[in-house]
C-alpha cells in the first residue's frame, strides 16, 4: 500500500474487464443450471412414466411357481405315480467369488454339498441369471430347518419346499408308467425346434417325463405354471412378495390307467428274477389290466438322477431290465400261434375232422421234428397236444399268405394306439413281406418265398416275431369272437374318458371256426393237455383255456434242445382266457429262456389270472354261488 | 494514503469482523449440507449410520474452520498464495513417487493415520496463485503478452501431474478453474477463439491416443448407454431411471426403490443427487439447483465488491470450481456428461471434497469481510 505509482486508468480498465468477464462467467453458469433444470423437467415431468416403468421392472421379478404334477392312478384309484414334499436349498446366481462364498456358508450347515461344488459351479453358468441354482435336495426336516433358520443372514440362500415325483410301487410299473427326470439340454433343444421353450423347463428341480405314460402325456400331467411377483434388490435377491402380481399355478391333470395294481404286482412277484412279460386284457372292452415287464428297475432313482455306474449295470445286464418286453421286445410265438394256422386252414377248406398222422417227424425237403409221436391227430387233438406235424401239414395246404392274413386279423404285425411310445410291430411273414424285405438283396432268390419255409411258419417259428401285447390282443379277440378289440391303457385324462377298445368293428371269422379253436384251447388245460398241470385255477367253476408255446431261440441242428446257458434256452409262452364260457379276461405270458411254455409261463398266467378274476365282483359271485347246472364246454 | 485512516468494515480486529460475514451465503451452504444429511440418512437405510451422522459432524467442524478462515486477513491469503501452490505442487510430485494406489489410481498420500489427495489442495492453490499473479499484471498484459506463459505453465504442470495419476476428472477441473481465472482476468477474445479451435482439434486426438481404456469406455457409453445396460452403461442408465421415476413429487423419503436397493452405484457419493431426485422428485431436485445457483450468485457478488484485484479473482476462481462441480455432477447424473468421479459439493458424502470446498468458501468469505482492504500491486 506504499506503492505510489498506482495507475488509476489501468486499475479501472482491469476492474472493468473483470466485471464484464465475471458477468459472462456467471451468465454461463446460470445458463448451465438452466439447461440442467430443463433436463430435469424433461426426465422427471415429461418422461416420468417411462422411467417409472423401468424402475418397476428393476424392482419386480416374476418368479415361476411350478404346478403340482398330475397323478397317475390305476383303475381303482391306487396311486402309481404321485408327488411328495421335497425340501431343498437354492442359491441365487452371483459373481463366482460371491457364489463360492455362499456355497461355503451353506456347506457349514450341509456338509455333503461341499463335495458337489464343481458340479454346482457348472450349473452357475447354465440358464438365465434370474434362476437360482439348486444346491441341495431331498433334505430331512432337521437339515431343512437348520438352513431355513439361518437363511435370512445368508445372502441369496432360499430354503423351500417343492414336490418330487414318487413311484410307490417301485419297479412294478417302471416301463408302462415310466418316470420323470431332469430336463436335459436335448429336451430343451427339442422344445426349441417345435416352437417356444416353456420357461418352466429351465426351472431348477423341474422334471420332465422320459418314458411311458409320464412321457407320452407329459403335457397333460405338467399343468400350467404360476407366477409370483417378487420385489428384488439389484442383485436379484428377493425382498418381499407382491401378492397382487401373482398368478396361481394350475395343477396337472390326473391320469387313470386301465391297469390293476394288484395284478401288476402279482405279475412282477411271479417273475422274480426271471425275464419276460405278462399282459392281461379285458375281453369285453380291451382294457389292459396288467402290462408288466421283468426284471424291472426302480424309477424313483431316475427322478433325482441315476448314477452313471448304476445305469451302466442296468443297461448291460443280459436280462435287459430297461427294455419293455411287453411292447418293445419281440419274440417268436411258437406253438401259441397254432390257432392262427388252424383258423387259416378252416377258412381254406381244411375239414376240422381231417386227420394227420404224427410219427414224430415230417419230411418236406428236410426233416421237421415234432416234440412227440402223437399218432392220428385232428385239429382238436393237435391243439391239445400241440402237435407240430399237423400244423406243418395245414400250413403247406394253405400257404404263407393265408396264415399272414389271419395273423393280421387277430392283431399281429401291427401297433395299437395305447397312448405310449415304444411298441414294435414285429414281423408277420408273407410272400409280399419277403419281396419287400429283401428287395435290395443282390440275390433275387432271396425275394422268393420257398415252400421249405412254410412248415416252420405253421408252428410259429421262422421269421415270425410278435410282442406280448399282440399275443394278449390275439387271445382276447379269439375269446371275444365278435369284436376287433383294441387294447386300451389310458382310461381317462383329467376325468375325460377315452374310447372303449370294443368300438372298432367286427372280426371276420364264423362262430363255428372260432368255437373249434377255442375248444382246442380248452382241451389244453384239461387232463392230457400240454397245459394241464399248471393251469388249474382252483376257483370252482371258473376254468381257463389256453395254449402253451415253446419257441426256439436257435437252430438246434441235430444237437440237443437242452442247454445250461441261460441265453441259449428256449422261450416259454402261454396264452389263455377265462372263464371258458363267457370269457372275461385274456392273458399272455412270455418267459424269456424259460424253456417250456407249460412249465415256465403257465403258472405265472394262472396266478395273475386268479388275482384278476378274484377282484371281479361277477366272478366272485360265480365262485361263491352253488351251480345250478353243469358247465357246457363249447364245441366238441 | 489517507484512505487507510478511515475505519472501514473488516479493518477491525478479532470477532468484530464476524458481522461482516455474508451470513446468507453461510445459510445457503447449511441448507445444502442439511439436504445432503437427509439424503445420506435415507440411503443409509433411514439411519444416521453409516453416513448421515458423520456428514453432519464433518460439516459442523468444517463450518467452524471456514468461519475462522473468513477472519484471516486477505493480505495473509495473498502472502500465502505462492507458498500454498508450491507445497501442493511438491505434494503432487511426492504422490507420483510414494503415493498409495487406490482403485487403480495413484492419488493418495499418507501422513501417519491421515491420508489425503494433494490434488484437492491444488484446486485451491491454483486459484490463489493465479489471482496472486494477475494482481500484479496490467490489463494490457493480461489480455495477451509473453507474461501469460507463467500462468499457462502454472496450470499445465499440475494438470499434467494429476492426469498422470490418472484422475481425469480432477485434472479437467483444475484446467477449467485455471482457464476461468485467465478468462475473467481479461484474456483476449482472439486468443480464446484460437484456443477453442485448437481444443476442437486436440480433444478427439486426446481421446484416441492419450486416454486410458476405461476412460474411453466411459465416454463412449455416455454417448450410447443403452448398448451395454449391465456393463459400462449401467451407471448412466440407472441414474436416469432413478431420476425419471421420481416424477414431480418424488417417491418419498426412504422410499426410492432405486436408491434403497443397490441399483444406484455410489449412491452415497457421486449419485446422491439421483437419490434426492428420486425421493423428492422435480420439486426437490430443482430446489437444490436453485440453492446452488443462489450460492454461486452470492459468491460472485462478493467477488464484484472486492477492492483488491486478488480478492476479486480468487473469489471468482473458487466460485468457478464450485460451479463446475455442480454442473458436471448434475450433467453426469442426467445423462448429459460421461461418468467422471466428481461429487456434488456439500451434498455427497466424503470429507476431502467438503474440506476443499469449505476452505474455498473461507477464502470467499474472507474476501467479503476484507472487501475494502486494498493490496499493493507488488508483493507484500
Amino acid at each position: 500500500m506504499t506503492e505510489p505509482s498506482l495507475n488509476f486508468a489501468d486499475v479501472n480498465e482491469r476492474q472493468g474487464a473483470f466485471h464484464r468477464r465475471t458477468f459472462i462467467l456467471g451468465g454461463l453458469m446460470g445458463a448451465g443450471l438452466t439447461v440442467l433444470g430443463g433436463r430435469l423437467a424433461q426426465l422427471q415431468l415429461l418422461q416420468a412414466e417411462q422411467y417409472k416403468t423401468l424402475s418397476a421392472e428393476n424392482q419386480f421379478n416374476l418368479r415361476i411357481i411350478t404346478p403340482p404334477r398330475g397323478r397317475i392312478l390305476d383303475r381303482h384309484g391306487v396311486e402309481l405315480a404321485a408327488s411328495r414334499p421335497n425340501f431343498r436349498v437354492l442359491v441365487a446366481k452371483a459373481e463366482k467369488e460371491e457364489f463360492l462364498r455362499t456355497l461355503n456358508q451353506v456347506a457349514q450347515l450341509l456338509p455333503e454339498t461341499a463335495a458337489r461344488q464343481k458340479q454346482l459351479l457348472r450349473e452357475l453358468n447354465k440358464g438365465p441369471d434370474f434362476i437360482p441354482v439348486q444346491v441341495a435336495n431331498d433334505l430331512t426336516w432337521d437339515e431343512f430347518a437348520r438352513v431355513n433358520v439361518r437363511a435370512p443372514e445368508l445372502p441369496g440362500v432360499t430354503a423351500d419346499m417343492n414336490e418330487a415325483r414318487v413311484y410307490p410301487h417301485g419297479g412294478a410299473f417302471a416301463h408302462v408308467v415310466g418316470y420323470v427326470a431332469k430336463v436335459s439340454d436335448k429336451d430343451v433343444a427339442k422344445a426349441r425346434e417345435s416352437g417356444e421353450v416353456d420357461p418352466i423347463l429351465l426351472h431348477p428341480g423341474f422334471r420332465i417325463g422320459k418314458q411311458g405314460v409320464e412321457k407320452a402325456l407329459d403335457a397333460d400331467l405338467r399343468g400350467t405354471p404360476g407366477g409370483q411377483s417378487v420385489e428384488v434388490d439389484a442383485k436379484g435377491r428377493p425382498i418381499r412378495i407382491n401378492t397382487e402380481g401373482s398368478v396361481e399355478p394350475k395343477p396337472g391333470k390326473d391320469i387313470v390307467l386301465t391297469l390293476d395294481a394288484d395284478a401288476q404286482m402279482r405279475a412282477i412277484e411271479m417273475f422274480g428274477p426271471e425275464s419276460g412279460a405278462a399282459v392281461v386284457m379285458d375281453t369285453r372292452n380291451g382294457d389292459l389290466l396288467c402290462m408288466a415287464s421283468a426284471p424291472s428297475f426302480d424309477p424313483n432313482k431316475f427322478v433325482s438322477g441315476v448314477p452313471g455306474r448304476e445305469y451302466k449295470l442296468l443297461n448291460e445286464y443280459e436280462r435287459k431290465p430297461l427294455l419293455d418286453k411287453a411292447i418293445t421286445g419281440t419274440y417268436a410265438p411258437g406253438s401259441t400261434f397254432k390257432m392262427v394256422t388252424g383258423l387259416a386252414g378252416l377258412r381254406h377248406g381244411v375239414d376240422p375232422k381231417m386227420r394227420v398222422h404224427c410219427s414224430g417227424a415230417f419230411y418236406f425237403g428236410r426233416t421237421f421234428r415234432c416234440h412227440g409221436r402223437h399218432g392220428s391227430q385232428d385239429l382238436h387233438n393237435a391243439l391239445r397236444n400241440s402237435c407240430d406235424v399237423y400244423f406243418y401239414t395245414v400250413a403247406l395246404r394253405v400257404g404263407p399268405d393265408a396264415i399272414a392274413e389271419v395273423a393280421h386279423e387277430l392283431g399281429f404285425g401291427q401297433t395299437f394306439d395305447i397312448g405310449i411310445d415304444g411298441q414294435k410291430k414285429g414281423i408277420v411273414p408273407s410272400t409280399a413281406w419277403k419281396r419287400e424285405y429283401f428287395k435290395d438283396h443282390p440275390h433275387p432268390d432271396m425275394r422268393k418265398w420257398w415252400p421249405g419255409e412254410t412248415p416252420s411258419y405253421g408252428i410259429g417259428q421262422g421269421a415270425l416275431a410278435v410282442n406280448a401285447l399282440q399275443l394278449a390282443v390275439y387271445t382276447a379277440r379269439l375269446a371275444n369272437g365278435r369284436k376287433k378289440l383294441q387294447p386300451r391303457l389310458i382310461k381317462s385324462v383329467g376325468g375325460v374318458e377315452r374310447p372303449s377298445g370294443a368300438a372298432f368293428g367286427d372280426l371276420p371269422f364264423p362262430k363255428e371256426h372260432l368255437d373249434r379253436v377255442r375248444a382246442g384251447m380248452a382241451a389244453v388245460t384239461e387232463v392230457g393237455g400240454t397245459g394241464y398241470r399248471n393251469s388249474q385255477l382252483g376257483l370252482g367253476p371258473i376254468k381257463m383255456a389256453g395254449k402253451t408255446g415253446t419257441a426256439q431261440v436257435r437252430n438246434y441242428g441235430s444237437g440237443s434242445r437242452k442247454s445250461n446257458v441261460w441265453r441259449l434256452k428256449d422261450h416259454g409262452l402261454f396264452v389263455a382266457f377265462a372263464p371258458i364260457e363267457n370269457p372275461r379276461y385274456a392273458i399272455s405270458v412270455i418267459v424269456q429262456h424259460g424253456v417250456g411254455g407249460g412249465l415256465a409261463a403257465a403258472p405265472k398266467a394262472r396266478e395273475i389270472m386268479k388275482v384278476v378274476l378274484l377282484k371281479d365282483p361277477e366272478m366272485q359271485k360265480l365262485i361263491t354261488q352253488p351251480l345250478s347246472e353243469p358247465i357246457q364246454v363249447a364245441g366238441l | 494514503m489517507t484512505a487507510v485512516s478511515i475505519n472501514r468494515p473488516g479493518e477491525g480486529r478479532g470477532l468484530g469482523k464476524l458481522g461482516q460475514i455474508d451470513w446468507s451465503l453461510v445459510g445457503l451452504l447449511c441448507l445444502i449440507a442439511g439436504a445432503g444429511a437427509v439424503m445420506l440418512y435415507s440411503v443409509g437405510g433411514t439411519s444416521m449410520t453409516p453416513w448421515a451422522g458423520n456428514h453432519i459432524l464433518r460439516y459442523t467442524v468444517f463450518l467452524g474452520m471456514t468461519l475462522v478462515l473468513a477472519l484471516v486477513d486477505i493480505r495473509v491469503w495473498f502472502a500465502l498464495s505462492y507458498p500454498v501452490y508450491v507445497v501442493a505442487l511438491l505434494l503432487l510430485v511426492a504422490v507420483e513417487a510414494v503415493g498409495d494406489v487406490r482403485m487403480g489410481a495413484q492419488r493418495w498420500l499418507s501422513l501417519g493415520p491421515f491420508s489425503f489427495q494433494p490434488s484437492e489442495i491444488m484446486k485451491i492453490g491454483i486459484v490463489m496463485a493465479l489471482a496472486r499473479f494477475y494482481h500484479g499484471v496490467s490489463a494490457e498484459d493480461a489480455r495477451w503478452s509473453i507474461k501469460l506463459l507463467i500462468p499457462a505453465l502454472m496450470i499445465a504442470v499440475p494438470v499434467g501431474l494429476v492426469a498422470h495419476q490418472p484422475d481425469l476428472g480432477t485434472a479437467l477441473l483444475i484446467l477449467f478453474t485455471g482457464a476461468a481465472v485467465m478468462f475473467i482476468a481479461g484474456l483476449s477474445w482472439t486468443v480464446i477463439a484460437a484456443l477453442g479451435a485448437a481444443g476442437a482439434v486436440a480433444i478427439p486426438l486426446m481421446i484416441t491416443f492419450v486416454l486410458h481404456e476405461y476412460q474411453r469406455q466411459r465416454i463412449f457409453t455416455f454417448l450410447k448407454p443403452e448398448t451395454d445396460p449391465s456393463g459400462a452403461g449401467y451407471h448412466t442408465l440407472q441414474g436416469k431411471i432413478a431420476l425419471g421415476s421420481g416424477g414431480f413429487l418424488g417417491k418419498g423419503l426412504g422410499l426410492g426403490s432405486q436408491s434403497q436397493s443397490d441399483f444406484l452405484p455410489e449412491k452415497h457419493t457421486d449419485f446422491i443427487y439421483a437419490s434426492l431426485a428420486e425421493e423428492f422428485g422435480f420439486i426437490g431436485a430443482f430446489g437444490i439447483l436453485i440453492l446452488y445457483g443462489l450460492a454461486i450468485a452470492a459468491a460472485l457478488r462478493i467477488a464484484a465488491q472486492s477492492a483488491s484485484h486478488f480478492g476479486r479473482l480468487a473469489a471468482t476462481g473458487v466460485t468457478a470450481t464450485f460451479g463446475l462441480y455442480v454442473l458436471i455432477n448434475a450433467a453426469m447424473i442426467m445423462g448429459l456428461a460421461p461418468v467422471v468421479g466428481i461429487p456434488m459439493p456439500m451434498l455427497s458424502y466424503g470429507g476431502t471434497v467438503m474440506l476443499t470446498v469449505m476452505i474455498g468458501f473461507g477464502l470467499i468469505l474472507s474476501v467479503r469481510v476484507h472487501r475494502f482492504t486494498e493490496i499493493g500491486r507488488g508483493a507484500i
